[in-house]
Protein backbone atom coordinates (compact mmCIF):
# COMPACT_ATOMS: atom_id res chain seq x y z
CA UNK A 1 0.00 0.00 0.00
CA UNK A 2 1.45 3.39 -1.00
CA UNK A 3 1.98 6.11 1.53
CA UNK A 4 -0.77 8.24 -0.03
CA UNK A 5 -3.27 5.39 0.21
CA UNK A 6 -2.28 4.75 3.83
CA UNK A 7 -2.73 8.41 4.77
CA UNK A 8 -6.03 8.55 2.84
CA UNK A 9 -7.38 5.42 4.57
CA UNK A 10 -6.40 6.69 8.01
CA UNK A 11 -7.97 10.07 7.19
CA UNK A 12 -11.26 8.43 6.20
CA UNK A 13 -11.28 6.31 9.39
CA UNK A 14 -10.56 9.44 11.43
CA UNK A 15 -13.53 11.25 9.89
CA UNK A 16 -15.81 8.22 10.27
CA UNK A 17 -15.04 8.35 14.01
CA UNK A 18 -15.95 12.05 14.12
CA UNK A 19 -19.42 11.65 15.59
CA UNK A 20 -20.28 15.34 15.10
CA UNK A 21 -19.78 14.98 11.35
CA UNK A 22 -21.69 11.69 11.23
CA UNK A 23 -24.55 13.19 13.27
CA UNK A 24 -24.71 16.20 10.95
CA UNK A 25 -24.81 13.90 7.93
CA UNK A 26 -27.73 11.97 9.40
CA UNK A 27 -29.75 14.83 10.90
CA UNK A 28 -29.25 17.85 8.66
CA UNK A 29 -30.44 16.63 5.23
CA UNK A 30 -33.77 15.45 6.61
CA UNK A 31 -34.30 18.38 8.96
CA UNK A 32 -33.33 20.98 6.34
CA UNK A 33 -34.37 19.58 2.96
CA UNK A 34 -37.37 17.37 3.77
CA UNK A 35 -38.71 19.97 6.19
CA UNK A 36 -38.37 22.72 3.57
CA UNK A 37 -40.55 20.76 1.13
CA UNK A 38 -43.02 19.82 3.87
CA UNK A 39 -43.74 23.18 5.45
CA UNK A 40 -43.37 25.74 2.66
CA UNK A 41 -46.62 27.34 1.53
CA UNK A 42 -47.76 25.73 -1.73
CA UNK A 43 -48.10 28.83 -3.90
CA UNK A 44 -46.50 29.92 -7.17
CA UNK A 45 -43.86 32.61 -7.01
CA UNK A 46 -41.71 34.54 -9.52
CA UNK A 47 -38.17 33.23 -10.07
CA UNK A 48 -35.54 35.07 -12.12
CA UNK A 49 -33.54 32.67 -14.26
CA UNK A 50 -32.05 32.23 -17.72
CA UNK A 51 -34.30 30.96 -20.52
CA UNK A 52 -32.89 30.88 -24.07
CA UNK A 53 -30.02 33.11 -22.97
CA UNK A 54 -32.32 35.82 -21.62
CA UNK A 55 -32.95 36.56 -17.94
CA UNK A 56 -36.69 36.20 -17.49
CA UNK A 57 -39.11 35.72 -14.63
CA UNK A 58 -40.94 32.39 -14.53
CA UNK A 59 -43.54 31.19 -12.04
CA UNK A 60 -42.60 28.15 -9.95
CA UNK A 61 -43.93 26.49 -6.79
CA UNK A 62 -42.44 27.96 -3.62
CA UNK A 63 -41.71 24.52 -2.05
CA UNK A 64 -39.66 23.53 -5.12
CA UNK A 65 -37.67 26.78 -5.09
CA UNK A 66 -37.11 26.51 -1.34
CA UNK A 67 -36.03 22.87 -1.69
CA UNK A 68 -33.63 23.69 -4.52
CA UNK A 69 -31.95 26.27 -2.25
CA UNK A 70 -31.92 24.20 0.94
CA UNK A 71 -30.16 21.27 -0.77
CA UNK A 72 -26.90 23.14 -1.56
CA UNK A 73 -27.05 24.94 1.82
CA UNK A 74 -27.11 21.57 3.60
CA UNK A 75 -24.32 20.15 1.50
CA UNK A 76 -22.13 23.27 1.67
CA UNK A 77 -22.60 23.50 5.43
CA UNK A 78 -21.55 19.91 6.13
CA UNK A 79 -18.70 19.98 3.58
CA UNK A 80 -17.49 23.28 5.05
CA UNK A 81 -17.42 21.84 8.56
CA UNK A 82 -15.64 18.72 7.26
CA UNK A 83 -13.00 20.96 5.65
CA UNK A 84 -12.64 22.83 8.93
CA UNK A 85 -12.12 19.60 10.90
CA UNK A 86 -9.62 18.34 8.31
CA UNK A 87 -7.50 21.47 8.47
CA UNK A 88 -7.53 21.53 12.27
CA UNK A 89 -6.32 17.92 12.33
CA UNK A 90 -3.77 18.61 9.59
CA UNK A 91 -2.36 21.50 11.64
CA UNK A 92 -1.76 19.12 14.52
CA UNK A 93 -0.43 16.06 12.69
CA UNK A 94 0.65 16.56 9.09
CA UNK A 95 3.90 18.33 9.93
CA UNK A 96 4.93 15.13 11.71
CA UNK A 97 4.17 13.09 8.57
CA UNK A 98 6.72 15.23 6.73
CA UNK A 99 9.27 14.46 9.45
CA UNK A 100 8.42 10.75 9.04
CA UNK A 101 9.39 10.95 5.38
CA UNK A 102 6.14 11.80 3.61
CA UNK A 103 6.45 14.11 0.62
CA UNK A 104 4.23 17.18 0.56
CA UNK A 105 2.28 16.03 -2.52
CA UNK A 106 1.52 12.66 -0.86
CA UNK A 107 0.02 14.29 2.22
CA UNK A 108 -1.82 16.90 0.14
CA UNK A 109 -3.28 14.23 -2.15
CA UNK A 110 -4.41 12.18 0.85
CA UNK A 111 -5.99 15.13 2.73
CA UNK A 112 -7.74 16.55 -0.31
CA UNK A 113 -8.79 13.04 -1.29
CA UNK A 114 -10.50 12.69 2.09
CA UNK A 115 -12.29 16.01 1.54
CA UNK A 116 -13.34 14.90 -1.95
CA UNK A 117 -14.68 11.59 -0.60
CA UNK A 118 -16.64 13.30 2.19
CA UNK A 119 -18.03 15.85 -0.27
CA UNK A 120 -19.18 13.07 -2.60
CA UNK A 121 -21.01 11.37 0.28
CA UNK A 122 -22.54 14.64 1.52
CA UNK A 123 -23.68 15.61 -1.98
CA UNK A 124 -25.06 12.13 -2.59
CA UNK A 125 -27.04 12.14 0.66
CA UNK A 126 -28.36 15.69 0.13
CA UNK A 127 -29.45 15.06 -3.45
CA UNK A 128 -30.88 11.67 -2.47
CA UNK A 129 -33.00 13.24 0.26
CA UNK A 130 -34.13 15.97 -2.16
CA UNK A 131 -35.15 13.40 -4.80
CA UNK A 132 -37.77 11.99 -2.41
CA UNK A 133 -39.75 15.23 -2.83
CA UNK A 134 -38.47 16.82 -6.01
CA UNK A 135 -36.94 15.76 -9.32
CA UNK A 136 -34.79 18.45 -11.00
CA UNK A 137 -35.36 18.94 -14.72
CA UNK A 138 -31.70 18.07 -15.45
CA UNK A 139 -30.48 15.90 -12.61
CA UNK A 140 -26.82 15.48 -13.62
CA UNK A 141 -26.28 19.17 -14.30
CA UNK A 142 -27.83 19.84 -10.92
CA UNK A 143 -25.54 17.27 -9.28
CA UNK A 144 -22.49 18.77 -11.04
CA UNK A 145 -23.31 22.22 -9.65
CA UNK A 146 -23.93 20.67 -6.22
CA UNK A 147 -20.52 19.02 -6.29
CA UNK A 148 -18.80 22.25 -7.32
CA UNK A 149 -20.45 24.33 -4.57
CA UNK A 150 -19.86 21.62 -1.95
CA UNK A 151 -16.17 21.17 -2.78
CA UNK A 152 -15.75 24.96 -2.88
CA UNK A 153 -17.25 25.26 0.60
CA UNK A 154 -15.20 22.28 1.80
CA UNK A 155 -12.05 24.13 0.72
CA UNK A 156 -13.29 27.36 2.28
CA UNK A 157 -13.79 25.37 5.49
CA UNK A 158 -10.14 24.33 5.26
CA UNK A 159 -9.08 27.96 4.81
CA UNK A 160 -11.18 28.98 7.80
CA UNK A 161 -9.63 26.13 9.80
CA UNK A 162 -6.18 27.49 8.99
CA UNK A 163 -7.00 30.78 10.69
CA UNK A 164 -9.64 30.06 13.34
CA UNK A 165 -10.05 27.39 16.02
CA UNK A 166 -12.81 24.76 15.91
CA UNK A 167 -15.46 26.83 17.68
CA UNK A 168 -14.95 30.15 15.87
CA UNK A 169 -14.55 28.25 12.61
CA UNK A 170 -17.79 26.41 13.20
CA UNK A 171 -19.71 29.65 13.68
CA UNK A 172 -18.22 31.06 10.48
CA UNK A 173 -18.96 27.92 8.49
CA UNK A 174 -22.55 27.93 9.72
CA UNK A 175 -23.11 31.56 8.85
CA UNK A 176 -21.31 31.75 5.48
CA UNK A 177 -23.42 29.27 3.45
CA UNK A 178 -26.60 30.49 5.15
CA UNK A 179 -25.96 34.08 4.11
CA UNK A 180 -24.48 33.33 0.71
CA UNK A 181 -26.78 30.61 -0.63
CA UNK A 182 -29.76 31.07 1.69
CA UNK A 183 -30.06 34.82 1.39
CA UNK A 184 -27.95 36.50 -1.31
CA UNK A 185 -28.44 33.82 -4.00
CA UNK A 186 -31.96 32.79 -3.02
CA UNK A 187 -34.51 33.79 -5.70
CA UNK A 188 -37.13 33.94 -2.93
CA UNK A 189 -35.33 36.96 -1.48
CA UNK A 190 -33.35 38.48 -4.38
CA UNK A 191 -35.88 39.14 -7.09
CA UNK A 192 -33.99 41.77 -9.08
CA UNK A 193 -30.47 41.95 -10.53
CA UNK A 194 -28.05 40.94 -7.71
CA UNK A 195 -25.57 43.54 -6.44
CA UNK A 196 -22.01 43.20 -7.80
CA UNK A 197 -20.64 41.91 -4.51
CA UNK A 198 -23.21 39.11 -4.35
CA UNK A 199 -21.71 37.79 -7.61
CA UNK A 200 -18.33 37.45 -5.92
CA UNK A 201 -19.65 34.98 -3.35
CA UNK A 202 -18.91 31.24 -3.79
CA UNK A 203 -22.58 30.33 -4.24
CA UNK A 204 -23.41 32.74 -7.07
CA UNK A 205 -22.47 30.69 -10.16
CA UNK A 206 -23.42 27.20 -8.86
CA UNK A 207 -26.83 28.37 -7.58
CA UNK A 208 -27.57 29.97 -10.97
CA UNK A 209 -26.96 26.56 -12.52
CA UNK A 210 -29.10 24.81 -9.92
CA UNK A 211 -32.04 27.18 -10.29
CA UNK A 212 -31.83 26.90 -14.08
CA UNK A 213 -31.34 23.14 -14.34
CA UNK A 214 -33.61 22.36 -11.40
CA UNK A 215 -36.58 24.48 -12.38
CA UNK A 216 -36.51 25.01 -16.17
CA UNK A 217 -36.57 22.56 -19.06
CA UNK A 218 -33.55 23.94 -20.99
CA UNK A 219 -29.93 24.18 -19.84
CA UNK A 220 -28.83 27.80 -20.25
CA UNK A 221 -26.10 28.01 -17.66
CA UNK A 222 -23.20 26.03 -19.10
CA UNK A 223 -20.99 29.09 -18.88
CA UNK A 224 -22.01 29.63 -15.25
CA UNK A 225 -20.82 26.10 -14.46
CA UNK A 226 -17.50 26.92 -16.11
CA UNK A 227 -17.18 30.06 -13.97
CA UNK A 228 -18.13 28.06 -10.88
CA UNK A 229 -15.41 25.52 -11.68
CA UNK A 230 -12.90 28.34 -12.23
CA UNK A 231 -13.85 29.77 -8.82
CA UNK A 232 -13.36 26.31 -7.31
CA UNK A 233 -9.90 25.95 -8.87
CA UNK A 234 -8.88 29.37 -7.57
CA UNK A 235 -9.97 28.45 -4.04
CA UNK A 236 -8.22 25.06 -4.41
CA UNK A 237 -4.90 26.68 -5.35
CA UNK A 238 -5.21 29.10 -2.44
CA UNK A 239 -6.06 26.27 -0.03
CA UNK A 240 -3.15 24.09 -1.19
CA UNK A 241 -0.80 27.07 -0.72
CA UNK A 242 -2.11 27.76 2.79
CA UNK A 243 -2.06 24.07 3.69
CA UNK A 244 1.53 23.69 2.44
CA UNK A 245 2.62 26.72 4.46
CA UNK A 246 0.85 25.64 7.64
CA UNK A 247 2.16 22.07 7.66
CA UNK A 248 5.66 23.30 6.87
CA UNK A 249 5.61 25.50 9.97
CA UNK A 250 5.44 22.46 12.26
CA UNK B 1 -23.82 32.92 26.23
CA UNK B 2 -25.86 30.68 28.56
CA UNK B 3 -24.02 27.66 27.30
CA UNK B 4 -20.57 29.29 27.47
CA UNK B 5 -21.30 30.67 30.94
CA UNK B 6 -22.19 27.23 32.29
CA UNK B 7 -19.25 25.44 30.70
CA UNK B 8 -16.51 27.98 31.34
CA UNK B 9 -17.47 28.39 34.97
CA UNK B 10 -18.02 24.70 35.66
CA UNK B 11 -14.59 23.82 37.07
CA UNK B 12 -14.32 27.02 39.11
CA UNK B 13 -17.86 26.60 40.43
CA UNK B 14 -17.11 23.06 41.58
CA UNK B 15 -14.14 24.33 43.59
CA UNK B 16 -16.24 27.14 45.06
CA UNK B 17 -18.86 24.59 46.12
CA UNK B 18 -16.13 22.50 47.75
CA UNK B 19 -15.00 25.54 49.72
CA UNK B 20 -18.51 26.01 51.02
CA UNK B 21 -20.38 28.21 48.55
CA UNK B 22 -24.05 27.22 48.27
CA UNK B 23 -24.70 26.02 44.67
CA UNK B 24 -27.95 27.99 44.51
CA UNK B 25 -26.09 31.23 45.27
CA UNK B 26 -23.56 30.42 42.57
CA UNK B 27 -26.28 29.60 40.09
CA UNK B 28 -28.10 32.82 40.97
CA UNK B 29 -24.98 34.88 40.23
CA UNK B 30 -24.44 33.04 36.94
CA UNK B 31 -28.04 33.59 35.88
CA UNK B 32 -27.94 37.23 36.99
CA UNK B 33 -24.87 37.80 34.83
CA UNK B 34 -26.66 36.03 32.00
CA UNK B 35 -29.68 38.28 32.51
CA UNK B 36 -27.44 41.36 32.28
CA UNK B 37 -25.87 40.16 29.05
CA UNK B 38 -29.32 39.33 27.65
CA UNK B 39 -30.50 42.91 28.33
CA UNK B 40 -27.44 44.30 26.50
CA UNK B 41 -27.96 41.96 23.54
CA UNK B 42 -31.67 42.83 23.44
CA UNK B 43 -30.76 46.54 23.47
CA UNK B 44 -28.45 46.09 20.47
CA UNK B 45 -31.12 44.10 18.61
CA UNK B 46 -33.75 46.68 19.50
CA UNK B 47 -31.49 49.42 18.14
CA UNK B 48 -31.04 47.59 14.83
CA UNK B 49 -34.79 46.92 14.64
CA UNK B 50 -35.59 50.53 15.43
CA UNK B 51 -33.47 51.71 12.49
CA UNK B 52 -35.88 50.07 10.06
CA UNK B 53 -39.25 49.82 11.87
CA UNK B 54 -40.78 52.07 14.46
CA UNK B 55 -42.39 49.84 17.13
CA UNK B 56 -45.99 50.48 18.17
CA UNK B 57 -45.07 50.04 21.87
CA UNK B 58 -41.31 50.60 22.28
CA UNK B 59 -41.01 49.54 25.94
CA UNK B 60 -43.11 46.40 25.48
CA UNK B 61 -41.12 45.51 22.36
CA UNK B 62 -37.87 45.80 24.29
CA UNK B 63 -39.19 43.79 27.24
CA UNK B 64 -40.40 40.99 24.94
CA UNK B 65 -37.04 40.94 23.16
CA UNK B 66 -35.41 40.48 26.57
CA UNK B 67 -37.87 37.66 27.36
CA UNK B 68 -37.08 35.88 24.08
CA UNK B 69 -33.37 36.24 24.86
CA UNK B 70 -33.86 34.93 28.40
CA UNK B 71 -35.67 31.82 27.15
CA UNK B 72 -32.70 30.92 24.98
CA UNK B 73 -30.16 31.98 27.60
CA UNK B 74 -31.77 29.52 30.03
CA UNK B 75 -32.01 26.87 27.31
CA UNK B 76 -28.31 27.40 26.56
CA UNK B 77 -27.52 27.12 30.26
CA UNK B 78 -29.50 23.88 30.43
CA UNK B 79 -27.67 22.44 27.41
CA UNK B 80 -24.38 23.61 28.93
CA UNK B 81 -25.16 21.84 32.19
CA UNK B 82 -26.20 18.62 30.42
CA UNK B 83 -23.58 18.63 27.66
CA UNK B 84 -20.51 20.40 29.01
CA UNK B 85 -18.66 20.64 25.67
CA UNK B 86 -18.53 24.03 24.03
CA UNK B 87 -18.31 22.84 20.42
CA UNK B 88 -21.00 20.16 20.54
CA UNK B 89 -23.23 22.24 22.83
CA UNK B 90 -22.97 25.22 20.47
CA UNK B 91 -24.04 23.06 17.55
CA UNK B 92 -27.07 21.82 19.49
CA UNK B 93 -28.12 25.35 20.55
CA UNK B 94 -27.53 26.83 17.09
CA UNK B 95 -29.57 24.21 15.27
CA UNK B 96 -32.28 24.31 17.92
CA UNK B 97 -32.55 28.09 17.59
CA UNK B 98 -32.45 27.95 13.79
CA UNK B 99 -35.21 25.37 13.51
CA UNK B 100 -37.26 27.12 16.20
CA UNK B 101 -36.96 30.54 14.54
CA UNK B 102 -37.76 29.02 11.14
CA UNK B 103 -40.83 27.08 12.25
CA UNK B 104 -42.17 29.66 14.72
CA UNK B 105 -41.62 32.60 12.42
CA UNK B 106 -44.97 32.93 10.56
CA UNK B 107 -43.08 32.88 7.27
CA UNK B 108 -44.57 31.62 3.97
CA UNK B 109 -41.49 29.37 3.94
CA UNK B 110 -42.85 27.64 7.03
CA UNK B 111 -46.61 28.01 6.63
CA UNK B 112 -47.79 24.41 6.87
CA UNK B 113 -46.39 23.72 10.32
CA UNK B 114 -47.95 21.28 12.80
CA UNK B 115 -49.83 22.65 15.81
CA UNK B 116 -47.20 21.54 18.33
CA UNK B 117 -44.96 24.34 17.02
CA UNK B 118 -46.76 26.63 19.47
CA UNK B 119 -44.93 24.81 22.28
CA UNK B 120 -41.55 25.73 20.77
CA UNK B 121 -39.46 28.18 22.85
CA UNK B 122 -39.71 31.11 20.46
CA UNK B 123 -43.33 30.79 19.38
CA UNK B 124 -44.98 32.85 22.15
CA UNK B 125 -42.16 35.41 22.51
CA UNK B 126 -42.53 35.97 18.76
CA UNK B 127 -46.31 36.42 19.13
CA UNK B 128 -45.76 38.94 21.93
CA UNK B 129 -43.13 40.82 19.97
CA UNK B 130 -45.21 40.92 16.81
CA UNK B 131 -48.25 42.28 18.65
CA UNK B 132 -46.22 44.89 20.52
CA UNK B 133 -44.47 45.96 17.31
CA UNK B 134 -47.50 46.29 15.07
CA UNK B 135 -50.46 46.87 17.39
CA UNK B 136 -48.82 48.23 20.53
CA UNK B 137 -50.57 45.65 22.74
CA UNK B 138 -49.96 42.19 24.17
CA UNK B 139 -51.96 39.07 25.01
CA UNK B 140 -51.86 37.93 28.63
CA UNK B 141 -52.04 34.28 27.59
CA UNK B 142 -48.83 34.58 25.56
CA UNK B 143 -47.10 36.38 28.41
CA UNK B 144 -48.21 33.71 30.88
CA UNK B 145 -46.93 31.00 28.57
CA UNK B 146 -43.49 32.64 28.32
CA UNK B 147 -43.36 33.16 32.09
CA UNK B 148 -44.25 29.49 32.60
CA UNK B 149 -41.63 28.44 30.09
CA UNK B 150 -38.99 30.48 31.89
CA UNK B 151 -40.04 29.04 35.25
CA UNK B 152 -39.84 25.45 34.00
CA UNK B 153 -36.41 26.11 32.46
CA UNK B 154 -35.24 27.73 35.68
CA UNK B 155 -36.32 24.69 37.70
CA UNK B 156 -34.59 22.36 35.24
CA UNK B 157 -31.37 24.42 35.18
CA UNK B 158 -31.33 24.55 38.98
CA UNK B 159 -31.85 20.79 39.25
CA UNK B 160 -29.19 19.90 36.67
CA UNK B 161 -26.75 22.47 38.07
CA UNK B 162 -27.27 21.00 41.54
CA UNK B 163 -26.49 17.51 40.30
CA UNK B 164 -23.38 18.60 38.39
CA UNK B 165 -22.09 20.57 41.39
CA UNK B 166 -22.67 17.75 43.87
CA UNK B 167 -19.36 17.13 45.61
CA UNK B 168 -19.77 14.19 47.97
CA UNK B 169 -23.32 13.05 48.05
CA UNK B 170 -25.27 16.28 48.47
CA UNK B 171 -25.36 20.05 48.74
CA UNK B 172 -22.29 21.27 50.53
CA UNK B 173 -24.22 24.00 52.27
Amino acid sequence: MSRTTTAFTIGIKEQARNYVLVALLVVLPVSFITLAFAVTQDVEMPVRTLVDGETVTVMRGMPEVHGVIMTPITSALIAGLAGLFLMREAKDTDGRLAVAGYRARQVITARFGVLAAITLIVTGVSVGVMLVDFQPEHLWWFVAAMLVVSVTYGLIGMLVGAVFDRLAGMWLMLILPMLDIGLFQDPLFIQSEPEWWMKLLPGYWPVRVMVDTGLTTDVDTTLSLVWATGYLLLVAVLTIGVYYRITQEK
Amino acid sequence: MGLAQMISARAADRRLVQTGYPPRTLLATRLAALGGVTVVVAAVNYGVLWLTISPGAPVLTFVFLVLAGLVYAFLGALVGALLPRLFEGSLVVVFLAMMDAFLSGDSPLAADVPEFVEYFPLYHPKELLQEAMFQGTYTTGDLGFVAGYLLVLLVLVTAVFGVTMRTSGGWSA
